[in-house]
């Protein structure tokens, strides 16, 4: 059964005020929206019984045991292991680009790696924070306990956008850093150069060892061509001395340019078995994540 | 109705409203600098390496061309002029010194009613009340109990100064909305000292229009008296032995009953021993020798109308001389006024005579000449008859004729509570028709003035343009 839930537009989340608020409101919509959600902490394991004590939680009483032996005994687990997870935040000089939405796209980012975060630590995974622009860098080692949170949520508001970086190298680093089986999420609007072939190798290294890759991809409609702007002079802001006079507008063959580019790029990491979710700023946080899980679960 | 003061302001503005047209239509800019993260995936086209700017700055072309057309016609004077009919009148009231003494006050006030106030207490003017200085009273405010109160009121004890009367005219005017045309009129008793340097150019400036001149009667009437004394005369030719003896007619006297008392007992005189010899007939033809001898020895002989051409050798005057039954009002140069002559001769002043008085209408009434150390005068009317004789200022008349060169030889040198003279009062009254169309007379308040209403509008106009120019200027 889906919840119906109203989600709130990012230029609405702006003005919410701090990133841990951010995040709760996004995943109380999240929450509301998603059929199950796949992140939700896997159980925990049977240990052994003892004998009730006072002050023992009465729910965890094995009453078919009582029946047989008339003693009263509560069931001990195991706790599983914390799920290691990394959350790789682009701050390049092309996240900066806000389009006429008025959200940039590492602001957006931002709210998608907290909303994940806060998920993720709720269900007892153990998150860090990467990011790469300037240079590539190991923010927050992962940690479950719930300090942690605010933690990545300082460090994700100190995020400033710029340089050229690829997320390779950063993905490279995480292969050696983090124990296999981990989860990595990339939230990045993956312009990278020679096609992102080496974002692409990078990923298809860290899922050939088994950790799961999930790769977010974050745009705006003027860069998708949806909404495309009209004539000027257009630069790259990471290459902001190539400038290209053009009318966006009315160039047809730009939106399917760009369209192409993601699909091979997303061919090429769906080969690597690496999840490709595209987002577009324009909608809001938490439909973008509840649309996703569910794509998810089928 | 909407009228510009100064249409050519209006041109000019329609004119430089074409020159941001003409810039916004071949003004081309480049292409604003966006970023664009994608760019790699734009096709380039070289047609935007340049942009024309029409399509996004219509709104700041036509509000450049209202700034501009606005500010022109703020300078052009526009004025919103309701419908007005009828003809207002400005009285101008002289509270002075002047009006004082007698019932002249209570007459000026009477006049200046007359003139303001319509059959049912309605007003039908402005009145400005000066001395030194005036109050324009507006016609609002020109009610029945208004003139009720100055004439409870005294006039002010200084001078007069018909200048500060007339400067008020505009401001008066000014206030006269429902009316098309004015008439103005001036309640006084003329006098020198009410005068001032440059009241012709002023008047003209002010007001171009002629002013009705509501003369108040002079004081003086009834003031001559008989005296007797001295006066002699030999058929129709009068003695005196001093000048001032003329003065002694009264006034009253029918013009045929004119006649000259003489002394009981007196010796016929001789024309030689005379001061004054005052020709009022025709007189034998070697008479005129004589005459001219008197005046060479120094006498003064004062020839009439009727002697003209029995003296024609003699008298300073020249022309046809024909006489004709016009009469009218004489103005002496000294000052006094005298209406009521039956009949004047047409002429000139003769060469190197000096004409000492004059008809209403500006031609020549009496012209007076030296002959050896006297002088002779001659009057172009006849001074016995007429209604003149009957007039208060009669024997100023006489006694301004014997005085002829005198007059005429002195330096000019007024008496300043003499009554203005006849060039003055000319001068006040002007020459332009009586009743001026209101929209000629410079200041005219039958209207609203809008230009500054119009200029507020163009500075509303203008920050309205800074705005949208620097939302566009962001926006790029």
């Amino acid at each position: 059964m889906t919840v119906r839930a109203d989600f709130l537009p990012p230029g609405l989340l702006e003005h919410l005020g701090g990133l841990e608020l951010v995040a709760r409101t996004v995943v109380r919509g999240f929450q509301a929206g998603i059929h199950r959600s796949p992140l939700r902490g896997a159980g925990e394991d049977f240990a052994k019984h003892r004998d009730y004590q006072q002050g023992d939680d009465v729910r965890y009483l094995d009453w078919k045991l009582y029946a047989r032996t008339d003693r009263l005994y509560v069931r001990e687990f195991e706790e599983r292991s914390n799920l290691q997870a990394y959350l790789v935040v682009d701050a390049s000089a092309s996240m900066e680009y806000a389009g006429a939405g008025g959200v940039s796209k590492l602001r957006y980012a931002s709210y998608l790696a907290a909303a994940l975060a806060h998920l993720m630590i709720g269900a007892g995974d153990a998150v860090g924070l990467a990011a790469f622009g300037a240079e590539p860098r190991l923010l927050l080692a992962p940690k479950a306990r719930k300090g942690h949170l605010h933690d990545l949520m300082l460090n994700l508001e100190r995020l400033r956008p710029g340089g050229t970086a690829g997320a390779a190298d950063i993905l490279d680093r995480l292969g050696t850093s983090m124990r296999r089986g981990g989860r990595v999420i990339v939230v990045s609007d993956l312009l990278e150069e020679h096609g992102g072939e080496a974002l692409v190798a990078a990923a298809g290294r860290l899922s050939a060892r088994g950790d799961e890759v999930i790769v977010l991809r974050v745009l705006t409609p003027e860069e998708s061509g949806e909404a495309a702007p009209d004539a000027g002079l257009f630069f790259d802001p990471e290459q902001p001395r190539r400038e290209v006079p053009s009318t966006p507008r009315g160039d047809a063959g730009y939106a399917s340019r760009v369209a192409a580019y993601y699909a091979s790029l997303a061919d090429r990491l769906r080969e690597r078995a690496v999840e490709y979710v595209p987002v577009s700023t324009a909608e809001p946080v938490e439909q973008a994540l509840v649309a996703w899980i569910n794509r998810r679960r089928g | 109705m909407i009228t510009f003061g100064a249409p050519a302001y209006l041109l000019a503005g329609g004119i430089a409203a074409l020159v941001p047209l003409a810039l916004h239509l071949i003004r081309r800019r480049p292409p604003s600098r966006a970023p664009l993260p994608t760019a790699r995936f734009l096709s380039p086209d070289p047609r935007t390496s340049v942009r024309v700017g029409r399509p996004t700055d219509l709104l700041l072309l036509a509000l450049r061309m209202l700034l501009l057309v606005l500010t022109a016609a703020a300078f052009s004077r526009p004025v919103w002029r309701p419908a007005a009919r009828g003809t207002a009148s400005v009285v101008l009231l002289d509270r002075g010194a002047a009006v004082a003494g007698g019932d002249a006050w209570l007459r000026a006030v009477a006049a200046a009613r007359q003139r303001l106030l319509g059959p049912r207490g309605e007003a039908l003017g402005a009145m400005v009340l000066f001395d030194s200085a005036a109050t324009v009273v507006p016609p609002s405010h020109v009610t029945p109990a208004l003139f009720d109160s100055l004439k409870a009121a005294r006039p002010a004890a200084g001078s007069s100064r018909y200048a500060a009367g007339l400067r008020a005219i505009p401001a008066a005017i000014g206030g006269l909305r429902e009316a098309d045309s004015v008439r103005v009129a001036l309640v006084t008793r003329p006098r020198w000292n009410a005068w001032s340097a440059g009241l012709g150019p002023l008047r003209d400036a002010v007001w171009p229009g002629a002013v009705d001149l509501v003369e108040l009667p002079d004081l003086e009437t009834g003031d001559a008296e008989i005296v007797p004394d001295n006066v002699k005369a030999k058929g129709a030719i009068y003695f005196a032995d001093a000048l001032e003896r003329l003065s002694f007619v009264k006034p009253g006297l029918e013009a045929t009953r004119w006649e000259v008392l003489l002394p009981t007992g007196t010796a016929e005189p001789a024309l030689d021993s005379a001061r004054l010899i005052v020709v009022g007939r025709a007189v034998p033809a070697g008479l005129a020798a004589a005459l001219g001898r008197a005046a060479q020895a120094g006498a003064t002989v004062l020839v009439t109308a009727p002697v003209a051409a029995s003296l024609r050798g003699l008298i300073p005057w020249a022309g046809a001389m024909r006489v004709d039954s016009v009469g009218g009002g004489m103005w002496l140069a000294s000052g006094p006024h005298v209406s009521g002559a039956a009949t004047r001769v047409s002429g000139d002043a003769a060469r190197g005579a000096s004409v000492i008085a004059s008809w209403d209408d500006g031609r020549p009434a009496a012209a007076a000449r030296r002959l050896g150390r006297g002088c002779v005068v001659f009057a172009a009317t006849e001074l016995e008859r007429g209604e003149m004789t009957l007039d208060a200022a009669y024997p100023r008349l006489l006694d301004g004729l014997a005085r002829g060169c005198e007059a005429s030889d002195a330096p000019s040198s007024i008496d300043r509570n003499a009554a203005l003279d006849a060039g003055a009062r000319a001068v006040l009254r002007g020459t332009g028709p009586g009743v001026v169309a209101a929209r000629t007379v410079p200041g005219w308040g039958g209207g609203v003035p809008l230009g500054r209403w119009v200029l507020a509008a163009a500075l509303v106009v203008a920050l309205t343009e800074t705005f949208f120019a620097y939302g566009r200027k962001r926006a790029v």
